[in-house]
């Protein structure tokens, strides 16, 4: 599983970063986490605001610091 | 791009349905106008309808979706429809333009984006 953090460094970024890593570990899957922080790059994804989470290419959230559960929820495959 | 939202200024997203009549061609003119003067940040529609999944979200997250219509056939709304995101639609032919016949002049597309700036501005209050 490829996991995207995108952002350019903000707090709010570096805190969803955190939450993905600890979800990541809390349910033991094997995960690349990949932080975008090239503006271009972001906004190709079509993302307009940050932070954003993408799982495997596709964008699950964007200008929200999901929180621990919520983003094992999207790893789950979930809303 | 809108921003990271770190801040507390509110995301508004414009999208036009960019048709292929004279009413398109103002939509499309009239978004680029409004996000010139930093009315909002223009996103594709076309993206939305493929359902591209980072324009999506973003439209979703955004607390404003300004589309811009050419005309009562209202396409872009109906993509926002389709994916349950709330917007606020202008049509261009409810500004005086017939489809099909009003050329459209660097001064028509100022006073029409003049005009749905105010909409945009009164509906934000």
């Amino acid at each position: 599983m490829k996991i995207q953090i995108l952002g350019t460094g903000c707090p709010k970024c570096k805190t969803l970063e955190q939450h993905t890593r600890e979800a990541v570990a809390e349910i033991g899957i094997e995960a690349e986490i990949d932080k975008v922080t090239d503006i271009d790059a972001i906004m190709e994804m079509g993302v307009m605001m940050t932070p954003a989470l993408a799982i495997d290419g596709e964008v699950k959230s964007v200008g929200k610091v999901l929180t621990k559960d919520q983003v094992i929820s999207y790893l789950k495959g979930g809303k | 791009m809108a921003g990271c939202d770190c801040g507390s200024e509110k995301t508004v997203l414009i999208t036009a349905c960019s048709g292929a009549a004279n009413t398109g061609l103002l939509a499309d003119q009239v978004a680029r106008s409004l996000r010139a003067d930093k009315t909002g940040s223009m996103t594709c529609l076309a993206a939305l309808g493929a359902e591209l999944s980072g324009y999506v979200e973003s439209a979703r997250g955004a607390d404003r979706n300004i589309v811009i219509d050419g005309c009562p056939v209202g396409c872009g709304a109906k993509i926002y429809a389709k994916l349950g995101i709330p917007c606020e639609q202008h049509i261009m032919t409810d500004f005086g333009v017939e489809k099909g016949k009003t050329a459209i002049t660097p001064d028509l597309t100022a006073e029409v984006a003049a005009a749905v700036k105010a909409k945009i501005a009164e509906a934000g209050k």
